[in-house]
């Protein structure tokens, strides 16, 4: 193997299952510091990360609110992949590294909140919403602004994949599960810490 | 040096050891001898385990000296002792099957 292909592959490993190389308190440390960074990028352009694989422009909320958004879809998911570990792995594993990886699987999200900084974004969510509610529209739009919106709309899907494939890839490198098993209670994971995640925001966040 | 082999090309089964020899007198010895149960691992699985020794069996220590993460060092031992396992079963097997 060459010295090039070795360091192709590297990275292929590094940008899809980079816990084989981090995992434990230095993802932790990592990862919540993108977590916190994504809260923080997005509450300059009202992008809420409101469910575990939710992206909205909203209201304009204190800084406090956008990150404890991501806090909280973080440890939704968290807490059910370690329930989830401790029923079905055969193995003993760490806590520290199944919540270190899912913090670091949420990396691409941080490129979601930068593609939703554009105005333009929140000119061409304004005009479709005016046209939604047969409202006279509030905004003008160019061509430019839809082509910015479709960009940042593909990389926002882009990323949401991205960020499932390395949820998933965290769980079954921090826990040690394979197969059917891991892919089905990873499904059953996502759905619940969607559903838990939009409710504790709403209840919590929403309310105060 | 020659990688030792361990399972037969033709039928896949444990292969033993027939002969020995002293390299100093070239007195060779032969009979029938079970290769010893890390011997019957492969070499990346036995350069692990030599490692994993080496490293007074901290997976800590282990994961740094491979530049890999805790869990993926814990999941590569749990592999290795799941094929421990596995060939401890069929040796018994084909040891009863002898009988």
């Amino acid at each position: 193997m060459t010295e090039d292909t070795a360091n192709s592959n590297r990275l292929i490993l590094w940008l899809f299952n980079p816990f084989r190389f981090v995992a434990g308190f230095h993802a932790l440390l990592i990862g919540l510091a993108i977590i916190l960074i994504s809260g923080l990028i997005g509450s300059f352009s009202n992008t809420h990360f409101d469910g575990l694989l939710d992206v909205h422009t909203g209201a304009a909320k204190p800084l406090w609110f956008f990150l404890a958004e991501g806090l909280i879809d973080w440890m939704c998911m968290t807490v059910l992949l370690i329930i989830f570990g401790f029923i079905i792995s055969r193995s003993s594993f760490r806590i520290i590294d199944v919540i270190g990886t899912q913090a670091l699987a949420r990396w691409p999200y941080l490129i979601t909140a930068l593609a939703m900084l554009p105005n333009a974004n929140r000119r061409v969510l304004e005009y479709i919403l005016s046209k939604v509610t047969q409202a006279a529209p509030a905004v003008t739009i160019n061509p430019a602004d839809v082509f910015v919106f479709g960009f940042a709309m593909i990389l926002l899907l882009l990323m949401t994949i991205w960020m499932v494939a390395l949820m998933y890839r965290a769980y079954a490198v921090s826990c040690n599960i394979k197969g059917a098993r891991a892919v089905v209670t990873f499904i059953v994971s996502v759905i619940l810490a969607e559903a838990l995640s939009l409710l504790l925001i709403r209840a919590f966040l929403v309310s105060l | 040096m020659k990688v030792l082999p361990t399972t037969c090309p033709a039928c896949s089964s444990q292969l033993n050891v027939k002969s020995l020899i002293c390299e100093q007198c070239q007195t060779e010895i032969q009979g029938q001898y079970e290769l010893p149960l890390l011997a019957r691992l492969p070499t990346d699985d036995e350069d692990f385990v030599l490692e994993f020794i080496k490293a007074s069996g901290s997976l800590k220590e282990m994961a740094k000296l491979l530049g890999l993460s805790y869990p993926t060092v814990r999941n590569r031992l749990d592999e290795i002792i799941e094929r421990i396992k596995l060939t401890e079963k069929d040796g018994n097997e084909g040891k009863e099957k002898k009988l």
